[in-house]
């Protein structure tokens, strides 16, 4: 058992598990220790000895034993492949949890949630879905390939829908914008963003202009 | 070089340059009483020193240029003579690795209690009375905490509360350099506040990058940011003394009404309030992750003018962010005049190293952005002025600061931080407060009459 690290905010933690799901991303399972969370929240991921680290949303469930996070490698990234490289026993230090992009759980049983993510953007709507199992939601999920629609199964039928723009495999064929633009809008619903900018911007467009209240539009800036 | 440990003043000398912002010049401060602990001395001139320190901000690119240009001016002189340097400060990682192999001594401000002993390993000192010397088991910044600054002014000054960010927004790399949040035990913050009012100061800023975010970090076992407003408002009230407790830079998500009403319940608590909108327009908020709407921060500011009627509200603004039309610049426009605010720090956007923007397209042309700049300024300029004017006739009370650029003024500030210049040659006057009656009233600046010194003692710094 590794001791919490004598830095407050960090803790190091060992390498439980590492979960393949495409050539470029994968899910790292990790030691939780002390570290509480509020589902959507993130912390930042490093390795002992690299001064960097990066931020990553937590992908796991508030009251899971261990904590999660759905990594994609970027191609001359400086951490993510050293994350890549990582396997089951070497340690990680994980810095504690913040963030703001959670759900005010007043809403849960009243309001329809609509997550639309790019990419890794997904990793904070799989720990809510998977915190507040009785939520009521959709997922738009912008990926290329139908190969990144990462642990779909995970998600309740029909709930999940991958847009994938560059295969026809997927449950919708183009961008999220796209789909936004081509099918109603629920303007009641509560929508949160996530992952990179440009979707967000674009989609939020959309949102706004189909009579969305900003208010309820949230997001999160990955890059 | 060879310092002789005798426990005076050990003839050597250093030089520090501060880069960045108000926080950066607290922990200067900090950095400077380690320092001088050790035996060295102060020198403005760099040429004379035998320990050169930066404490270096690489939020700004033209910041850490300039780390970079000094250091390697400095290398060369290490060919002829002795010297020493470190740099501490907001650090990136990606310079903090380059300047493990540039300076002698690379330190985050939370390790500054291990500087002494960083050059004792060095082999040329041992420190005099630093109290935190032992080689300790980890670095705190509540150690950095407690170490007494060599306050720099003898009336106004800065308590630092609370250091790092947790919020992300896209422009700012300010979480990546200081990291989470981390406040200070509410108990110090009293103390040094006790003593700084103790010693005469008048203007007291409670600092930090997310200021009233204080006490989140410690849930349970801190008490929050509007307590500890509390506690400071009962112990002016206790104290007998007048003074202006402030506090920069709030967070709008974190501006609770209870912070607001405890602000309007005690007299020492400034009334002026700095509340970053940076955009006034939804999406371009989105964009730059503040995580909140216009909506939120109407509401606050609905808050303020109920609660605290006579506050003056000053805020920050970031005009040319990344993909601002010209629809959403006019938004901004909109809410400098919705919000009448009495000063606004308006920055044209240029992207900073390490923030999430500084990959994006800074697709505004820097013309787009001076015209915005200016067109800003000036709806800026049309609510001061409006403002100011409403001044003339009253009397209020001033902190007079310095003397004024016209001869024979001096010049301070009312409690909303309104700059007011008076005639009077007295020099006594600065740190003290005054009355004034104001008579005219600029754009940025307002002129009065001298009608009352309220307090004639020597202001006695230790
Ligand atoms: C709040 C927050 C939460 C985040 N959560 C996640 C997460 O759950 N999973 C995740 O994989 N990343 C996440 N990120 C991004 C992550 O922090 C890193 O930026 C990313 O892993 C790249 O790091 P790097 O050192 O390899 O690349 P760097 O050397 O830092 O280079 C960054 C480059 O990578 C690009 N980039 C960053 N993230 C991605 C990505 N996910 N997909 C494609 N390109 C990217 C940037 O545009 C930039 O060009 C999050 C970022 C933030 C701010
Ligand atoms: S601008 Fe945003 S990220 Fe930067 S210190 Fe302020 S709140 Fe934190």
């Amino acid at each position: 058992m590794i001791k919490p690290s004598v830095e407050k905010n960090v803790r190091i933690s060992n390498l439980i598990d590492i979960r393949k799901l495409t050539n470029s991303a994968f899910v790292l399972r990790f030691e939780k220790h002390d570290l509480s969370f509020t589902a959507g929240q993130h912390i930042a991921l490093g390795i002992p000895d690299i001064i960097d680290t990066r931020e990553y949303s937590i992908y796991s469930a508030e009251n899971d034993e261990a904590m999660e996070v759905l990594i994609k490698e970027v191609e001359e990234g400086f951490m993510s492949p050293k994350f890549g490289k990582l396997v089951v026993g070497q340690k990680v230090k994980v810095m504690k949890p913040v963030g703001y992009f959670t759900i005010n759980k007043d809403y849960l049983q009243s309001k329809r949630f609509v997550f639309i993510a790019s990419g890794t953007g997904i990793a904070p709507f799989h720990s809510i879905i998977k915190s507040y199992p009785d939520i009521n939601y959709s997922i738009l999920h912008g990926i290329r390939t139908s190969e990144e629609a990462y642990e779909r199964n995970e998600y309740t039928a029909g709930k999940y829908i991958a847009c994938t723009s560059r295969d026809k495999n997927g449950d919708f064929h183009g961008r999220v914008t796209d789909y936004l633009q081509q099918n109603s809008i629920d303007t009641q619903a509560i929508y949160y963003l996530c992952g990179n900018y440009e979707m967000i911007d674009e989609a939020y467009g959309i949102l706004e202009k189909a009579g969305v209240k900003p208010e309820n539009l949230k997001a999160e800036v990955y890059f | 070089m060879r310092l002789d440990y005798s426990g005076k003043k050990n003839g050597m000398k250093y030089h520090i340059i501060t880069l960045g912002c108000q926080m950066n010049s607290s922990d200067s401060e900090r950095v400077q009483t380690v320092i001088e602990s050790l035996g060295f001395s102060a020198t403005d001139n760099e040429n004379d020193a035998d320990l050169i320190g930066i404490i270096a901000c690489s939020v700004r690119q033209k910041a850490i240029d300039k780390v970079y240009s000094r250091v390697y001016k400095w290398n060369k002189w290490k060919n002829k003579r002795n010297l020493l340097t470190f740099v501490s400060g907001c650090i990136l990682p990606a310079d903090k690795e380059k300047f493990l192999k540039l300076f002698d001594f690379v330190f985050h401000t939370n390790e500054l209690n291990l500087f002494p002993e960083m050059l004792k390993n060095y082999g040329i000192v041992t420190p005099l009375h630093v109290q935190e010397t032992k080689a300790r088991p980890h670095v705190d910044i509540d150690l950095f905490w407690l170490i007494k600054p060599n306050y720099q002014n003898k009336f106004e000054a800065y308590i630092p509360i609370q250091n790092g960010c947790d919020k992300f927004c896209t422009y700012c790399a300010v979480p990546y350099t200081r990291g989470r949040e981390v406040s200070r035990s509410s108990d110090d913050i009293l103390k040094e506040l006790e003593r700084l009012v103790n010693l005469n100061y008048k203007s007291i800023t409670l600092l930090g990058q997310n200021v009233n975010s204080y006490g989140l970090d410690k849930k349970g076992s801190e008490i929050s940011f509007a307590q500890l407003l509390a506690q400071i408002g009962e112990f002016g009230f206790k104290s007998g003394k007048e003074f202006w407790v402030y506090f920069t830079s709030p967070h709008p998500r974190d501006m609770g009404e209870d912070v607001i009403q405890t602000i309007a319940k005690y007299k020492h608590l400034g009334k002026q309030i700095h509340l970053p909108v940076q955009s006034g327009d939804d999406k371009v908020l989105i964009r730059m992750n503040r995580q909140h709407g216009m909506s939120e921060y109407r509401k606050i500011v609905d808050s303020i003018r109920k609660h605290l009627p006579d506050a003056t509200l000053f805020t920050d603004i970031i005009v040319g962010f990344t993909g601002e039309t010209e629809e959403q610049f006019e938004n901004t426009r909109k809410a400098m005049h919705e919000f009448r605010y009495n000063m606004a720090y308006i920055a044209m956007y240029s992207p900073r190293p390490g923030a999430a923007s500084s990959r994006w397209d800074d697709d505004i042309p820097l013309d787009i952005k001076k015209e915005r700049f200016h067109a800003l300024s000036e709806d800026l300029r049309l609510e001061t002025s409006a403002y100011n004017k409403t001044m003339i006739g009253k009397i209020y009370r001033l902190l007079v600061r310095d003397t004024d650029r016209k001869m024979g003024y001096l010049s301070g500030q009312t409690e909303g931080k309104i700059t007011v210049r008076f005639k009077s040659d007295d020099l006594a006057l600065i740190g003290q407060f005054v009355n004034v009656k104001i008579t005219s009233a600029a754009d940025f600046s307002v002129q009065g009459d001298l009608i009352q010194v309220l307090e004639t003692k020597v202001v006695e710094n230790v």
